[in-house]
């Protein structure tokens, strides 16, 4: 592999590694605080669609950027009422959501842009930090990317952190490990997880935005294909933390990545066991193979008081 | 109401709130569907027409609505078995997947087109659901031995099946017909007609296959099972009390396999069907969404076998009809999707009221 390759590798993995390493941290966050979010393929889904139709709209990404945001709102709101107020079975009303999404989009995408596929949509701008940015080979192909990917960073990290060492992460642990002794705390156990859904939209719809205004500048119908399925799996093979999660997310990346670049070296490997790889890792970490899985004891679990 | 008698079947079903809530749902999401297509502008007696057309409109158009439904409805089965012992299998997608690869393969390679008696399309339908059913299975040992969660491992195994329909087209050492020059396409050859499951009227206008009275049987068993026989007894045990049926002297480990198997056998001769009686040959995305749709079949019927035969017409029709609401009148199939989005989301809000209003008598 020569040093271009391998900076277009390292480039590549990282774009391919951002929305799911979005995603998947509002899905740990969420599933620590005892919320199973199938949704959240539906929340990006709806996140890119909405981004998308915002910057062709007002021709500014950034606002598109905004109205992805605000759109995934109520898919949130709606996945937390289902499955915290009416205590509904939370993969059920995921499944259902992002069937309601994939139906959603794809029908308006039809009835907005209809013969007119071809727009192109204003896309996030590119951008390098400084220093690393000047690197030779590797910072034009490895740091230059959309400025969302670096917000990423900071979103993950202050997630993190915020798990780590703040009350409220304590909160949000305690909802998804113990919720009865949070309310006897005195704190809401459903407020707790309605924060963790939502925040969980925030991120899925950052995600969805930047693959749609991020980084082909285009929508197409069902553009996530599993890629959402993909950051539940990550959070599993991550063992619920954040180190590990986003360890995953880059290796899943890298895989998605690889099947690019093999071609491209004279290498021959089948792309499906490349693309399936993700999954039978994460099957491989669920199956205990890959050291013990602890989920929070109560996730999938409704709280009734 | 007053003209119904006392004992009409009518009156007990409307007195049970699953029965008349699912209804309203139904209803609810058609009349929503209905308004969306007035807002696209298309004329709606146009679109009513179309849907009529593709759903029911022709002996063609039952026969593919109803080999849907059968699909769906076996998946759907197998959810509702699975989800007695308290397992929830969302692996049907992957369970159809690796029936039809399964299927493709002994029907193509496995010497069988020869055999006498039928057995050349019995033999990879048999296989089909044996393959199927190992694949649930390793979820229920993953289940019963490690104490997976077995809705990630079966997600999981979904995906990984799925592309293993993809990987074994686009390899000649696998499955994809022999490349011959630029524009072959990355499938399987079509399967010997011996292999075929025989159509129930031998006339391709009706094309209804001998899977449909299979599927009224398994119906007609999985009910059986469930309700009187002492499996049925020991699945329930298993899934209320683990504890209490491990103290009772049950089998635990026997009963998640046993019960994931019996499911992903179901799953893999759906896609037995539906490679054998309907497609011929595997193509990537072979299985079609039919497995997620069938699972959804599966949650929505609560348990109940009956609740499946009606959630698999009624989505195997839905979905026919839309496909040529889009081919003849212009509104989109999402349309379809997002009637049956609507529906899982407003059934799934309401399960627990249902729940709690029929738990009183």
């Amino acid at each position: 592999m020569t040093e271009e390759m391998a900076a277009v590798f390292v480039g590549s993995t990282l774009r391919l590694a951002a929305p799911l390493l979005l995603s998947a941290t509002g899905e740990l966050v969420s599933e620590r605080a005892g919320v199973l979010n199938m949704s959240v393929e539906g929340m990006m889904l709806t996140g890119a669609f909405a981004g998308a139709v915002g910057s062709w709209a007002t021709g500014s990404p950034g606002l598109g950027l905004l109205i992805g945001l605000v759109a995934v709102m109520p898919v949130a709101l709606l996945q937390a009422w289902l499955s915290i107020t009416l205590r509904a079975n939370q993969i059920v009303t995921g499944i259902g959501i992002n069937i309601l999404a994939l139906g959603a989009t794809t029908l308006a995408y039809r009835e907005i842009f209809g013969g007119r596929s071809r727009e192109t949509i204003p896309g996030l701008e590119k951008w390098a930090p400084p220093f690393l940015g000047d690197i030779p080979v590797f910072g034009d192909a490895v740091f230059r990317q959309a400025w969302l990917l670096y917000v990423a960073v900071v979103v993950i990290l202050a997630a993190a952190w915020v798990m780590r060492y703040t009350a409220l992460g304590l909160a949000i642990h305690s909802a998804g490990v113990a919720p009865r002794a949070l309310d006897k705390a005195g704190l809401s156990v459903n407020a707790v997880r309605y924060g963790a859904v939502l925040f969980c939209g925030f991120t899925s719809a950052l995600a969805g935005c930047f693959l749609s205004i991020g980084d082909i500048h285009t929508f197409t119908e069902g553009m996530t294909s599993g890629a959402g399925y993909l950051a539940i799996a990550a959070v599993i093979f991550g063992n619920w933390k954040f180190g590990r999660t986003a360890g995953a997310c880059l290796l899943f990346g890298a895989a998605t990545a690889l099947q690019f670049q093999l071609p491209a070296m004279g290498i021959e490997v089948p792309g499906a066991l490349l693309i399936m790889l993700p999954y039978l890792l994460a099957l491989l970490a669920v199956g205990g193979l890959v050291g013990r899985q602890t989920s929070p004891a109560a996730l999938t679990q409704a709280y009734v008081r | 109401m007053t003209t119904l008698t006392v004992n009409s079947p009518w009156r007990t079903a409307l007195a049970r709130p699953a029965v008349w809530i699912s209804t309203a749902a139904v209803l609810g999401a058609l009349a929503f569907g209905l308004l969306l297509i007035a807002l696209l502008g298309v004329p709606v007696v146009d679109a009513v027409e179309a849907f009529a057309e593709g759903a029911w409109g022709s002996p063609y158009a039952v026969a593919a609505s109803l080999n849907r439904s059968l699909a769906f409805a076996l998946v759907g089965l197998g959810f509702v078995l699975a989800q007695r012992a308290n397992l929830t299998n969302v692996g049907g997608e992957g369970q159809i997947a690796i029936g039809g690869i399964v299927a493709t393969a002994v029907a193509l390679y496995g010497g069988v087109s020869g055999l006498p008696a039928g057995l050349g399309f019995v033999l990879p339908a048999l296989a089909a659901a044996l393959a199927g059913g190992l694949w649930g299975a390793i979820a229920g040992v993953l289940k019963a031995k490690v104490g997976t969660n077995e809705v990630i491992s079966t997600l999981m195994l979904t995906f990984i099946a799925v592309w293993m329909v993809y990987g074994s087209v686009q390899s000649e050492q696998l499955l994809r017909q022999p490349v011959s020059n630029a524009t072959t396409l990355p499938e399987s050859l079509e399967i010997p007609d011996p292999t075929k499951v025989p159509l129930l009227t031998g006339d391709f206008s009706m094309p209804l296959h001998w899977g449909l009275p299979v599927g009224i049987v398994l119906a007609i068993a999985v009910a059986v099972v469930l309700n009187h026989t002492v499996l049925g007894l020991r699945l329930r045990a298993v899934g209320l009390n683990p504890v209490a049926a491990r103290r009772a002297g049950m089998a635990m480990v026997s009963s998640v396999v046993g019960a994931l198997f019996a499911a992903g056998a179901l799953g893999g001769l759906a896609g037995a069907f539906m490679l054998q009686g309907e497609q011929y040959s595997l193509k990537t995305g072979f299985s079609s969404g039919y497995g997620f749709d069938g699972l959804v079949v599966g949650l929505l019927a609560r348990g109940s076998v009956t609740g499946v035969v009606a959630g698999s017409l009624l989505f195997g029709f839905l979905r026919s009809g839309g496909i040529n609401m889009e081919m003849s009148a212009n509104v989109p199939t999402a349309l379809v999707v997002v009637i049956q989005g609507l529906i899982i989301v407003t059934l799934a809000g309401a399960a627990h009221r249902m729940d709690k209003k029929e738990t009183p008598r």
